[in-house]
């Protein structure tokens, strides 16, 4: 298939009169990527449910399980690699139409996957789903039943859980107070590509460095007897698995090159189409086992990498730098050698972009509800500055921009790496994604964030300037040590509870059961102080049980799951032959994802102003109000929204408390330690847990009810509270030490895409850009999509399928997301710049 | 409260509470028991508005600067 355009009806200048930019995307892509936008499956929850015709892998499962059974006598780690190796082999494969690139997590196109090893309680869940279980039901049900009987009690979860203190384990599981998985079973990965995606080895090439390490090894375990060497029988182990692993890596890529060239030979007409799958074999024969040699061999390398990564855990973000890693090839094939045409090239960066859409695997509740319409955050890094610190945009930076448009998938999203080098045409890419209404790419002050690495976890700077999204938010290098193999998301934490706790003794009515410390009864406070250290103890306490669970995690996750795949490309686990997880040699990345945190600030100023300093209200009137969800309060409770000042307004007296709340958390961030005994810094985001929470969190001062959704970003003003415009909003933020204070500060804005039509609208935004990086912000991130396109889509959703909005770190299809999130994202001030 | 859709009348608390989309203004959204509509209800007077629909927007259009420059073009 050519990649001309497909034939246009309505006039460009139509739509974009009328701000249709899907429809303007339809026209403008080749018929190839219309055809794979359009015949991709959505995998992302709709609000909380999966899309009809979406079903769970029931192949990979089974292969797994059978092969773990099979090596019962292993270690876990040789378990692991030999039943991952024997799905690599077995699972059904198959290439789409038009396609260029291979490579899914799942044995059909509409599957979504499922780790079976992770937790009982997932796959519970998954037995009780309904509409997932492929046909025939029954005969399905039976076999979930059946490898469920088999895991029960021995998934990662479940032994990590064994050996959680009891307390601990049955708050952390109410909820409440945090959410995710203390086992690189579910999280976020990182990734070494520093080691393994410059073009400069293949898994052969690691293969054979794993077999000069095990030869030495082995020299010294037949040498004098001692306790130094007790060691190296383990590491031997975790090598021989690594090879297993890497070994049936590049099988897997040669199954597909088998299947590409049968299908060229045997079964294809099209000439084009034959020299197309041809290619793909070449391809396949050639990556992962060699480097790559073109752009379509490093898309192909990196996309397999990932794939395969996900059928050893459940890995829930991507994080990617592509323009820095597979820009040489770009430039090698587009503009230097033209092996490539342009149009070529946005075939494959869009199909490249598709694919990673396509992945999906299955989540439990809290999880669909809380990253509603997507699957995972695949927040992937452009721009950024090169180790020297020369900036780093390329052709294929502009490239992915201009392809995002055409393809509009909300999975991958882009956060774009600002900083003073950035051309004024990478920065008109950029708008022109925003205001094409995708959300994204959000921007990342990067000389802050590249200070903030240096500051909380001691990188240097070289190192530090590779760092991209590990998740939504948090910088990570991309080095040898500096590179966090894995982060366990169970140090995510519902910040609105510290507040909320210090109001009742410790005491959480929603879940009914003491959860944080007795700081006193607040009826009882008489000043502000009193009531500020009762937040402190009850902050304090709840990151550190989080942070105790992630700890233990990481610390048993060797023993208890074992990762030969991810330690097999990452150079630390290669060179000392332990496993990725293992922090020995990590230097440290650590950081608390803070949901729900903005309420604090908000409710403190309000307790503060009407009861301690206005004397309007005693607190036990207050407390009364609270414990009946402001029912018969309401008066009062538009006193405790209206008359308290609220973060956003450049407000000393509410901006003050925010500034004194942060502080003291980064202080606790350097009192609690990960495994590598580095800090613990909070990046105050929400993904979509600000409406998760919302069931959740009792009624506060700020005078949101229980069900109400909480703020939508890490440091964004309450939707509508923000009444003093777009610069009082980037001053109250801008007096955050964005270095300091944490590891990373989400904030939403939502623009007027009247206001920002043509070149005035451009420099406007320019001008507003300018303000926010001079004030220090790490992020921002822009909506741009009218109220009138919003309201209309929830009217009648069929004919707004593609409209995109950034829900939080992340950006969704409207219509994927539920009501509540849609009314909270149309409720947000749209500022006037 | 009475329901404006099916006319079943109870205390206001009896009404499902969803959720307020603006925490600034008194007007929130129940479900009502008997006909499972979902209703706006300004809470300080104890009333429903009504019935609310998909795309509908009791509480008017989002803070900020959209509204007038619409109404300029």
């Amino acid at each position: 298939m050519t990649a001309e355009p497909a034939k246009l009806d309505v006039s460009l200048q139509e739509h974009e009169e009328k701000q249709e930019w899907w429809w303007i995307a339809e026209k403008k892509r080749s018929k190839r990527l219309d055809y794979l936008r359009k015949a991709v499956w959505k995998k992302g929850a709709l609000g909380g449910n999966y899309a009809p015709g979406i079903k769970v892998d029931l192949e990979g499962p089974k292969l797994f399980t059978d092969m773990w059974k099979w090596w019962k006598f292993d270690p876990i780690i040789m378990r692991r690699a030999k039943a991952l190796a024997h799905v690599f082999d077995n699972i059904p494969i198959f290439i789409t139409d038009h396609s260029q690139l291979v490579g899914y997590w799942g044995s059909a196109p509409h599957t979504i996957s499922w780790r079976v090893d992770g937790a009982s309680i997932v796959n519970e869940e998954l037995y009780n789903e309904p509409g997932i279980m492929p046909e025939p039901e029954e005969e399905s049900l039976r076999k979930v039943a059946e490898i469920n009987d088999y895991w029960a009690g021995q998934t990662a979860v479940d032994k990590v859980a064994r050996i959680l203190d009891p307390e601990d384990a049955v708050k952390f599981l109410s909820g409440a107070i945090g959410w995710g998985a203390p086992t690189s079973a579910y999280g976020y990965s990182g990734k070494n590509y520093e080691y393994y995606l410059k073009g400069e080895r293949g898994f052969e090439d690691i293969i054979a460095d794993i077999e000069d390490h095990i030869a030495e090894a082995e020299e010294k375990t037949i040498g004098v007897p001692g306790p130094d060497i007790l060691h190296i029988y383990d590491r031997i182990q975790n090598w021989e698995a690594m090879i297993l692993v890497l070994e049936a890596a590049i099988r897997f890529a040669k199954r597909y090159a088998r299947l590409a060239r049968t299908m060229a030979e045997h079964l294809e007409t099209d000439e084009k189409r034959k020299e197309e799958l041809l290619r793909i074999a070449e391809t396949c024969e050639r990556v992962p086992a060699k480097a790559p040699r073109n752009l379509q061999e490093s898309f192909q390398m990196d996309l397999l990498i990932q794939t395969m990564s996900r059928f050893e855990a459940s890995e829930g973000a991507w994080p990617a730098r592509p323009d820095y890693y597979h820009g040489p090839f770009y430039e090698k094939d587009v503009l230097q050698d033209k092996s490539l045409t342009e149009e070529e090239a946005t075939d494959l960066i869009g199909e490249f972009m598709i694919r990673a859409y396509e992945v999906g695997g299955f989540g439990p509740r809290w999880a669909r509800e809380g990253m509603q319409g997507i699957t995972g955050t695949w927040v992937w890094t452009i721009g950024g500055v090169k180790p020297d610190g020369s900036d780093a945009c390329n052709a294929l930076t502009t490239a992915f921009l201009r392809t995002a448009r055409l393809i509009r998938v909300s999975n991958p999203t882009f956060a774009f790496r600002w900083h003073p080098k950035v051309s004024d045409e990478v920065m008109r890419e950029c708008f022109e994604c925003i205001r094409h209404g995708l959300g994204y790419p959000s921007f990342r002050n990067d000389p802050i964030l590249v200070a903030n690495c240096m500051n909380w976890h001691g990188h240097p700077v070289e190192e530090a300037r590779t760092w991209v999204h590990q998740a939504c938010m948090s910088p990570c290098p991309t080095t040898k040590n500096g590179v966090q193999p894995f982060r366990m998301a169970s140090a995510t934490a519902n910040c609105a509870k510290m507040v909320e706790y210090a109001l009742h003794n410790g005491y959480d009515h929603v879940v009914g059961m003491q959860m944080g410390p007795q700081t006193g009864d607040a009826r009882t406070f008489t000043d502000f102080e009193q009531l500020f250290d009762a937040w402190t103890q009850q902050m304090q306490w709840l990151l550190s049980l989080l942070v105790r669970t992630v700890n233990l995690g990481r610390y048993k996750d060797p023993e208890f799951y074992g990762r030969p795949f991810l330690s097999g490309i990452t150079e630390r686990a290669v060179e000392r032959g332990i496993d990725a997880v293992s922090p020995e040699g990590e230097r440290g990345n650590c950081w608390i994802t803070a949901f729900t945190w903005v309420e604090n600030a908000d409710s403190l100023a309000a307790v503060k102003k009407l009861v301690f300093d206005d004397k309007k209200y005693t607190m036990d009137q207050l407390i009364t109000a609270l414990e009946t969800n402001w029912d018969g309060y309401e008066q009062m409770r538009l006193d405790f929204v209206n008359k308290a000042p609220k973060w956003g307004n450049d407000d000393d007296y509410v901006d003050d408390i925010m500034l004194r709340c942060l502080r003291t958390m980064a202080k606790h961030s350097k009192v609690m330690r990960c495994t590598s005994n580095n800090t613990w810094p909070a990046a105050p985001q929400n993904v979509s847990g600000n409406i998760h929470y919302s069931s959740v969190v009792g009624a506060l001062p700020n005078g949101r009810r229980l069900g109400d959704a909480l703020y939508d970003g890490g440091i964004s003003p309450g939707p509508g509270l923000d009444k003093k415009g777009p610069t009082a909003v980037l001053k109250s933020c801008g007096k955050i030490d964005h270095v300091a204070d944490g590891r990373a500060f989400l904030l939403n804005q939502r623009l007027s895409p009247t206001q920002m039509a043509g070149e005035k609208g451009y420099q406007l935004w320019r001008a507003y850009m300018r303000t926010w990086a001079d004030l220090g912000l790490d992020h921002i991130q822009f909506n741009m999509v009218s109220d009138k396109t919003l309201r209309a889509a929830q009217k009648d959703p069929e004919k707004y399928q593609e409209v995109i909005v950034r829900v939080a770190g992340y950006s969704a299809h409207f219509v994927d997301i539920s009501r509540k999130t849609q009314d909270n994202i149309i409720q947000r001030t749209i500022q006037g710049i | 409260m009475k329901c404006p859709e099916c006319s079943y009348e109870a205390p206001v608390p009896e009404f499902r509470y969803l959720y307020n989309v603006r925490i600034d203004a008194p007007l929130t959204l129940r479900q009502c028991p008997q006909c499972q509509a979902w209703l706006s209800v300004d809470e300080l007077a104890g009333e429903s508005t009504g019935k609310v629909e998909a795309g509908d927007a009791p509480w008017g259009k989002s803070a900020g600067i959209e509204r007038d420059l619409e109404e300029a073009v």
